[in-house]
């Protein structure tokens, strides 16, 4: 029986090329680092001496010392006359800057010391690994032997690990349950350097607000206090600073959103304030203007008689120049036209530069500036202010010019890793595709065997293409041996292509055969329209923006049109016998007959506003846990109900322990002790079920035989739903832990409707209920995922249950911990496919045991199937992208959703992983 | 909007043409072929009918051109989408009794039962009921598809008339409720007479373009454009509008195609 083969290692090859297409095409679309594509050794160092003859020179640094005052999560609205009274009052400046994405630390501290935009994919390098910066304002102030000084953010020191003098960093600046110790060892710090004074410049990183606002958000009542904690500090240096020759930068890493998180681009998240202070300056400006981050680089090493470090694309901020004398600031602003124009000459060419716009404008200034520099040296008197100023607007203006037109060319392809990600990603779930859709024909067409032959033609055709590429330099790959493996995917993605052609060809031109080939699968037509339109909303930013509001629409109208297709059948098959009598009382009994599902789409609509519950999250705490046992209760034994219900209990008390719902009073060092002996016990009543659920499933081998190996692969698999749906439930945020019941309850209901709705059809088909099943396990799955908060934006991932019981960071476990709380609902939803598909049993709807088994169909048509729904709309969103390349929004809106489904993938393929492994060991097919 | 309005306008009108056209040349060459299947009166009053859904339409479509202001379309008092509407549904009920006329004659036992209970209490009752229930049902699926639940009711009732006007309320109008009922739910019932069939088969496109458009208005909700008829019901009664004329000239499609061939066939011969 070819049709009911096994498919899973098949599936599993798929998806693996699938996620290595997927790297390929993210390695190629946001290039690693911009510095390699750039030769930035060709553009001029050095400050310029002379202006069309006349000597100059640089000015010395205008301040004794610096201060940078960084408040990680500091956004715009946060420092305010009450919030932080002595810096708004004693501020000299108030700015704003504009700051790129992604607004997450490490990116930005590279923009704050170079004066770069930074690579969208830092994002993910954020949290992993961090290489060293080649040139930065501290490498600057290294080379003049300034003493720098650093307390904060561990980040820095990673990123500069020899550049300060004296460093102090706190050991783990992601782990986000501190709110006040690093703080506090860094005013420490800050006490002890102001006492020593021997430091140019001193970098202070404050992440307690940070770590506030992801935890509790941005209302949270701590805010306050720790905005009032940093004005303190402020307040400290002021008064410690009185009589030198300071400067004093309070500013903000990148913003919050609404809700704590960052990572997007909302005007919370990307504009952060600048407060200035000094000595005696005059406050006279009133409204804020506003800059980009990356002004502040030029501006600071003009400030410390510094070289502009080379990648630096910014502006100067006026603001900040005050204190210099007239002739020290026109050669500021001429200094840093004047290094933007030797960027622009490296990056465009001698010749276009000279033809453009800006270089008049930079002839003019520079004119103006030198018929300026004699009556200014002479003392100032002569100096014509009209000059002056329309020379400083000249100079303004180029280098506004320039520095936009950097920042766009700054986006840069690998097209040689996009064509080929993209070839293999489309590839593969084309080749999936028409694999399920032709399961009975596979043979036919050849799709399922590896072929030697075809391997080896697409074997010489990919060290070809290789080669070629490499010689036309499409790919561009420092290592050879890199290069050398790069003919593997080639291969590869040649070898299924020739697959797809073949399996298309015969499709479309049946050779031989009398009848055209015959789809294996039936194809509904409103679920075919209601995933063909997810797919093609994913085509507009708003509708990526919005996307929760496709799924709920889409995923509710299906399964109300199941339930009233199913009604309408079941009302008129009753009707054929009654012959229109009654006809009131049948149609009330059937519709009463489906209440249930009308229950769960209530429910389904209840979910929306979850949100709105926090008043009463106790009771729908205790609710939930309750609903969620009684559910787990159904299909455990005895004694795993008891241990999986003492489990939920312990969930219970942890939330008390911390506050989030209605418990015990207790006094805060018993709270402290009881809360890891909590946790403890929740991880042995855990392994507990986890133990029994396997102890029942593998008895001694002795008896082995008289569970058939169906069960026992199905009594593990429910051992890991449960163990799984335990685990998020004490991850989960209080209101969310409803969602996993209901979910249970929804993906049951919906099954029951779908074999309902097949059974009442006139034929029936096995395969119509398996797609009716997975298309709405998709969506279900999909719904709770936004259910739960979650966006395509990446100030929506909840960092929080990752240190759950954690005491440091360790990235493994906070990774697992983050994925399992933010997918939980795909993950579980797909379990739970697996076991009711192995479960099922269509006895209980009127339906005798079917030839083939029901069941049996789990790995041979559920799996690939499902994989094919994950994979298509991925592959379409990649190619979406290259098209949508040079759009406005790409950066914003696009890219964030393209890591997202990437890690769906990726996400489902490790679930997948395991699942298969079970299917391996434990089904032995008797 | 108006573009909309005019294209409809113009298809109408083109419409309306050609079917005189064909009426007059079917007029002429009636004589000729008197065993012809094609059904003159039939087709006469599916072009009436689709004619005068086409005209409710327009006339609401006016009248939105005319208010310029799209509030008012979700209040009941100050919408006057929902009795246009109604008044149509009215006049097509009319219309299919006034083709019905000439077959009472041949009226069945049981149609003729069916046709003197038209309006005993009971059925008036019935089909109020299942009117009732209907938009009930309505209000439900719009709060399920996404409508407000603490709020914008009367937008939703609304919403929910006008989907029952353009879907159950043909029916229930011509057959009475336990009529509606049965032609939902059997398969050929029987005292249907051929006339209100004709009338059926076009109400069901009239529905179906109805929902379709409904549910599709609601594309235009997430788009991040800020325009005031994008608020929650504008898009659905305008879908719901659209689509019921977009099923009604696709009705008409296979009218006049229908006509076109039987044309053709008798020209030819």
């Amino acid at each position: 029986m070819e049709q009911h083969k096994s498919r899973l290692g098949y599936t599993l090859g798929m998806l693996s090329l699938f996620l290595c297409g997927a790297v390929f095409f993210l390695i190629g679309f946001f290039p690693a680092s911009y510095s390699v594509a750039e030769d930035d050794s060709s553009v001029p160092g050095g400050r310029p001496t002379s202006l069309h003859g006349v000597k100059l020179e640089p000015p010395p640094p205008s301040y004794d010392s610096f201060i940078l005052f960084l408040i990680d999560a500091l956004r715009d609205d946060f420092p305010n006359a009450t919030s932080m009274p002595i810096s708004h009052s004693t501020a000299c400046e108030k700015l704003s800057l504009h700051v790129d994405i992604p607004t997450v630390t490490m990116p930005r501290l590279k923009s704050l010391t170079t004066g770069t935009l930074s690579n969208f994919i830092d994002i993910a390098l954020n949290i992993g690994h961090t290489e060293q910066l080649e040139d930065s304002l501290l490498h600057r102030l290294k080379k003049q032997k300034r003493v720098v000084s650093f307390a904060g953010d561990h980040t820095w020191v990673k990123l500069f690990p020899s550049e300060f003098t004296r460093h102090a960093a706190n050991n783990d600046s992601f782990f986000v349950n501190d709110f006040y110790e690093g703080d506090k060892s860094v005013s420490k710090v800050l006490d002890s350097e102001l006492q020593q004074e021997d430091w140019f410049l001193l970098v202070l990183h404050y992440l307690g607000l940070d770590h506030i606002g992801h935890v509790e958000g941005n209302t949270s009542p701590r805010v306050q206090l720790k905005l009032r904690e940093m004005d303190e500090a402020v307040q400290k240096i002021l008064e410690h600073k009185k009589s030198s020759n300071y400067l004093l930068m309070l500013s903000g890493d990148h913003g919050m959103a609404d809700g704590g998180g960052h990572g997007g681009n909302t005007p919370e998240e990307t504009l952060v304030p600048l407060y200035l202070y000094s000595r005696n300056c005059s406050k006279t400006t009133a409204g804020s203007k506003r800059y980009n981050q990356i002004d502040f680089t030029p501006t600071l090493s003009v400030l410390m008689s510094v070289e502009i470090p080379t990648p630096s694309i910014g502006c100067l901020i006026p603001e900040m120049l005050q204190s210099m004398s007239l002739e020290h600031q026109m050669y500021a602003y001429f200094y840093n036209a004047h290094h933007l124009l030797n960027k622009a000459r490296v990056k465009f060419g001698h010749d276009q530069v000279r033809r453009s716009d800006y270089y008049t404008w930079y002839q003019n200034a520079t004119l103006l500036h030198k018929k300026l520099l004699q009556p200014l040296r002479e003392g100032g008197s002569g100096a014509s202010n009209v000059h002056y100023q329309n020379a400083k607007l000249n100079y303004m203006r180029v280098a506004r010019e320039i520095s936009s037109l950097l920042s766009e060319s700054l986006v840069k392809f690998d097209y040689g890793f996009i064509v080929l990600g993209l070839t293999l990603t489309t590839v593969t779930s084309l080749h999936i595709v028409i694999s399920v859709l032709y399961l009975d024909l596979t043979q036919q067409l050849q799709l399922d065997s590896l072929k030697a032959g075809q391997l080896l033609i697409s074997l010489a055709m990919g060290i070809l293409l290789n080669l070629t590429c490499h010689g036309l330099d499409l790919i561009l790959i420092s290592s050879t041996w890199h290069s050398i493996l790069l003919t593997i995917p080639i291969t590869l993605s040649v070898y299924l292509t020739f697959d797809v052609a073949q399996a298309l060809l015969k499709i479309a031109l049946p050779p031989i055969y009398t009848r055209r080939l015959k789809l294996s699968i039936p194809l509904p037509l409103p679920l075919l329209a209601c995933f063909a339109i997810r797919t093609l909303t994913l085509g507009s930013s708003s509708f990526i923006e919005q996307e929760y509001k496709t799924w709920y629409y889409l995923g509710n109208s299906l399964i109300l049109l199941t339930a009233f297709r199913t009604l309408r059948r079941r009302i008129t098959k009753a009707n054929v016998e009654l012959d229109g009598r009654h006809l009131y009382t049948v149609a009330s009994t059937c519709l009463w007959q489906l209440r249930k599902v009308f229950v769960m789409l209530m429910l389904l609509t209840l979910m929306r506003y979850l949100h709105r519950l926090q008043a009463i999250r106790s009771t729908i705490t205790i609710f939930s846990l309750l609903l969620l046992w009684a559910r787990l209760h159904h299909h455990n034994q005895l004694l795993q109900s008891v241990a999986s219900g003492a489990a939920l209990f312990l969930v219970y008390c942890f939330r008390g322990l911390n506050g989030q719902v209605q418990f015990f009073e207790l006094a805060p060092y018993l709270i402290s002790r009881i809360m890891v002996p909590t946790l403890v016990m929740f991880w042995c009543c855990l392994a507990l079920v986890l133990v029994l659920g396997y102890l029942a499933a593998l008895p001694q081998t002795k008896s082995f035989g008289d569970l058939p190996p169906r069960q026992v692969l199905l009594q593990l698999l429910q051992t890991n739903l449960t163990c799984s749906l335990l685990l998020s439930a004490l991850l989960q945020k209080v209101q969310n832990i409803i969602l996993l019941p209901v979910l249970l309850v929804a993906l049951q209901q919906s099954y029951k409707l779908c074999d309902v709705f097949a059974t009442s059809a006139r034929k029936f088909s096995v395969r119509l209920v398996h797609v009716y099943k997975i298309i709405l396990t998709i969506f279900l799955a999909r719904m709770f995922y936004f259910y739960q908060g979650n966006s395509n934006s990446l100030s929506t991932i909840d960092l929080t249950p990752g240190y759950i019981g954690q005491t440091s960071y360790n990235p493994v476990i906070v990774g697992f911990f983050v994925t399992l709380n933010t997918y939980s609902a795909e993950i579980h939803a797909f379990l739970y496919l697996m076991v009711h598909t192995l479960r099922a049993d269509l006895r209980n709807v009127g339906i005798m045991q079917l030839q083939p088994p029901y069941s049996i169909a789990a790995d041979s048509l559920i799996v690939p199937l499902y994989a094919a729904l994950i994979m298509l709309p991925a592959s379409f969103y990649l190619c979406l992208m290259v098209g949508f390349r040079y759009h406005l929004f790409i950066y914003s809106v696009f890219s964030p959703k393209v890591l997202y489904d990437c890690y769906t993938v990726l996400v489902f393929y490790l679930v997948f992983l395991v699942t298969s492994l079970y299917f391996k060991l434990f089904k032995n097919d008797a | 909007m108006e573009r909309s309005t005019t294209v409809i306008s113009v298809l109408v009108s083109k419409e309306q043409a050609e079917a005189r056209k064909s009426e007059g040349e079917n007029c002429n060459s009636l004589d000729l072929n008197m065993v012809s299947r094609f059904d003159q009166q039939k087709t006469k009053h599916q072009l009436f009918h689709v004619s005068l859904s086409l005209a409710t339409i327009l006339l609401c479509m006016a009248y939105m051109q005319y208010r310029r202001n799209w509030a008012h379309l979700g209040s009941f008092w100050d919408s006057l989408v929902v009795p246009i509407v109604f008044l149509g549904e009215l006049l097509k009920v009319v219309l299919a009794r006034f083709y019905g006329r000439v077959e009472d004659g041949v009226l069945s036992l049981k149609q003729r039962q069916k046709k003197s209970s038209y309006f005993t209490p009971k059925e008036i009752l019935g089909g109020i009921t299942l009117q009732f229930l209907c938009t009930l049902l309505y209000a439900f699926i719009c709060i399920i598809l996404g409508a407000p639940v603490l709020g914008n009711y009367e937008q939703t009732f609304v919403l929910a008339l006008l989907m029952t006007l353009l879907t159950v309320s043909p029916t229930v109008f011509l057959l009475g409720g336990g009529g509606a009922l049965q032609v939902c739910f059997c398969e050929k019932p029987d005292f249907v007479t051929k006339c209100e069939d004709t009338a059926l088969n076009l109400f069901k496109y009239n529905a179906l373009g109805g929902i379709l458009g409904a549910w599709a208005g609601s594309v235009v909700a997430p788009l991040d454009w800020g325009r005031d008829w994008q608020a929650y019901p504008i898009p659905n009664v305008i879908g719901a509008l659209l689509g019921s004329a977009l099923g009604n000239i696709y009705a008409c499609t296979h009218v006049l195609y229908a006509t076109a061939k039987v044309y053709m066939t008798k020209k030819r011969s």
